[in-house]
């Protein structure tokens, strides 16, 4: 990859494979996944950390990729919607968001699910209130969250 | 989900039946397309200068800076649009970009196109604009009252709507109790997660094409063609995949904005507006304040209504008279009063614009007419849930304006289920005999 001015080369993992990118030191994750790497399914919604629904998973932690530095990603495993699942093998969150009409405009989509896989993956049988925490940093404007709950519980089901 | 009943006669493949959305596959992969997912070789970044300031006249605007910085590709003010610098869905008293004066703080005063959106930001910050303040009107009695500075040429008076059925003073006459009272509602941002955005480019045929988040591609384009000089069937919006709108994206957003900006560089445009410009320019819900005086004889009937809605449209009409309207329309809510005077007035001031939101209306008067129904309830000693089904309206009765109701009529059934809930409940039947 030919050198750029003012541009650092990061390396990372990026739903399994590596990826090797120009960044500017001012550019966040999201602009990389989304901007560089064209995975578009993160989204953008306040680049200040508060709707959520530019999570992603960061070594295995859920992260606001509006907050993090690109090159606080060094080496680090990154997770993103279009690691979750494919349409011939979707993941059971994913199936569970569509059969539990958790889905409307589906912008808090992508981010959600992440959130929900993360917590299912430290906590398989979480309480109410352990999901509602679990979500709390993913806001959503259409659903009123109620049926997002009912999908997370009910993943296995 | 409800599975499809197999013993129906004839099965309707939706109509009955929880289906799963057909774009949900798309949306929980990840791979659904809004606007701002897509991107094009070449592609500049909008960036649109607002007033910052509520009532001013434009003395000056100078964008000599910007126009020279490296990467700054284009700047646009009023005097560079091309055809007619008005649009709005209903009464086209907007300006694509302010001319001579700005109304509030979000007017649209210059766009730039450049080549990076950091580049975009620092020249916007470098444009000057002289302003001459004007006195600010920031509520409805200001801006009717008399000798109040004109936020409009045709005055701050945008529609007043009279709604007139039977006799009030006769039907107050008959009144048993009567309550008065004054409602007050707040501006609500829709709050859609998706800003509002859009990406747009002159094809190589010359017509100008815009995908954006939208909700009515056709009256949008509309407007772009008339703002742009073309003729409309060489304009073309694509309403791309749309995270949430709840009627804020109802109005022109982006669209007339990436169209100038697509046609002055004959480049690809995206324009995405950060939150915080989301929430100070773009459209909100309402604020309201209703006055209403609702009169019911002792055995329970309500016998006449009076009321004065004031909505505060703020600097632009959008759909705002329509919404006001509405909200003096159904101020008497879902129920039968046969003596009903209401005037409503949509007036412009300079907030921020209030245009259509969930409900258009309604949801304030539901505020009002609620709060009147329990008070009344009260005074007259009759449990609220039996007052509402007593007034409810119902197949052959006439709603405030007079049109008379022959079919699907759901108030009296669904108020009949609540009751029944409710004393069904073990928690909630103690409740109810409160009430009573
Ligand atoms: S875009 Fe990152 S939290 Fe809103
Ligand atoms: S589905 Fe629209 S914000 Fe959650």
């Amino acid at each position: 990859m030919s050198k750029e001015p003012g541009k650092t080369l990061l390396k990372m993992k990026v739903n399994g494979k590596a990826v090797e990118v120009m960044v500017n030191p001012t550019w966040t994750l999201l602009r990389v996944l989304r901007e560089e790497l064209r995975l578009t399914g993160t989204k953008k919604g306040c680049e200040q950390g508060d709707c959520g629904v530019c999570t992603v998973i960061m070594d295995g932690r859920t992260v606001n990729a509006c907050l993090v530095l690109a090159l606080q990603t060094e080496s680090k495993e990154i997770e993103t919607i279009e690691g979750l699942g494919t349409a011939d093998q979707l993941h059971p969150l994913q199936k569970s968001f569509i059969k539990h009409g958790a889905v409307q405009c589906g912008f808090c989509t992508p981010g959600m699910l992440l959130s929900a896989k993360a917590l299912l993956e430290k906590n398989a049988d979480p309480t109410l209130e352990e999901i509602k925490r679990g979500i709390s940093g993913n806001l959503c404007r259409c659903t009123g969250f109620v049926k997002i709950i009912k999908a997370i519980q009910n993943v296995h089901r | 989900m409800r599975e499809r009943d197999q013993t129906r006669k004839k099965p309707f493949s939706c109509v009955g039946y929880s289906v799963p959305r057909i774009d949900a596959l798309d949306k929980v992969l990840g791979r659904a397309v809004y606007s701002e997912d897509l991107s094009f070789p070449d592609m500049l970044y909008g960036r649109v200068l607002r007033a910052g300031i509520p009532h001013a006249l434009i003395e000056e605007i100078d964008a000599r800076e910007a126009k020279a910085m490296d990467g700054v590709v284009c700047v646009l003010t009023a005097k560079d649009v091309p055809g007619i610098n008005r649009y709005g869905v209903a009464f086209q008293d907007q300006y694509a970009l302010a001319e001579g004066k700005v109304r509030y703080i979000g007017d649209p005063v210059a766009l730039v196109a450049a080549e990076t959106e950091e580049i975009a930001k620092d020249a916007i910050k470098t444009i000057r604009v002289r302003y001459g303040k004007l006195p600010v009107i920031t509520n409805p009695h200001e801006a009717l009252a008399e000798g109040a500075p004109r936020i409009h040429d045709k005055g701050n008076l945008l529609l007043h709507t009279k709604i007139r059925k039977g006799d009030v003073e006769k039907g107050f006459g008959e009144a048993d109790v009567v309550v008065e009272d004054t409602y007050k509602t707040h501006v609500v941002d829709h709050a859609y997660l998706e800003t509002e955005s859009g990406i747009g480019m002159m094809d190589k045929q010359g017509n100008l094409v815009i995908w954006s988040a939208n909700q009515c591609p056709f009256r949008d384009r509309r407007q772009v063609a008339v703002v742009l000089g073309m003729r409309e069937n060489k304009v073309r919006v694509i309403r791309a995949t749309t995270g949430g709108a709840f009627g804020g994206k109802d109005d022109v957003t982006v669209e007339i904005h990436i169209g100038l900006l697509a046609w002055a560089t004959g480049r690809p445009v995206r324009l995405v507006l950060d939150r915080e410009e989301s929430f100070l320019s773009q459209t909100k819900r309402h604020a309201i304040e209703i006055w209403t005086r609702w009169g019911a004889r002792r055995d329970g009937k309500l016998c006449a209504m009076e009321g004065r809605v004031l909505g505060d449209t703020g600097a632009y009409a959008g759909l705002g008279a329509f919404v006001v309207k509405k909200c003096g329309i159904h101020l008497s809510g879902p129920y039968f009063i046969p003596n009903i005077k209401v005037d409503s007035y949509s007036l412009y001031t300079n907030n921020i614009i209030a245009s259509a939101m969930r409900g258009f209306g309604v949801a304030q008067a539901a505020i009002a007419h609620e709060s009147q129904m329990d008070e009344l309830a009260k005074r007259l000693g009759i449990n609220p849930l039996n007052f509402r089904l007593i007034n409810a309206l119902d197949v052959g009765l006439s709603t405030a304006t007079g049109q008379v109701l022959y079919e699907g009529v759901g108030i009296k059934a669904t108020l009949e289920k609540i009751k029944e809930v409710v004393l069904n409940h073990p928690s909630l039947q103690s409740y109810w005999k409160d009430l009573t």
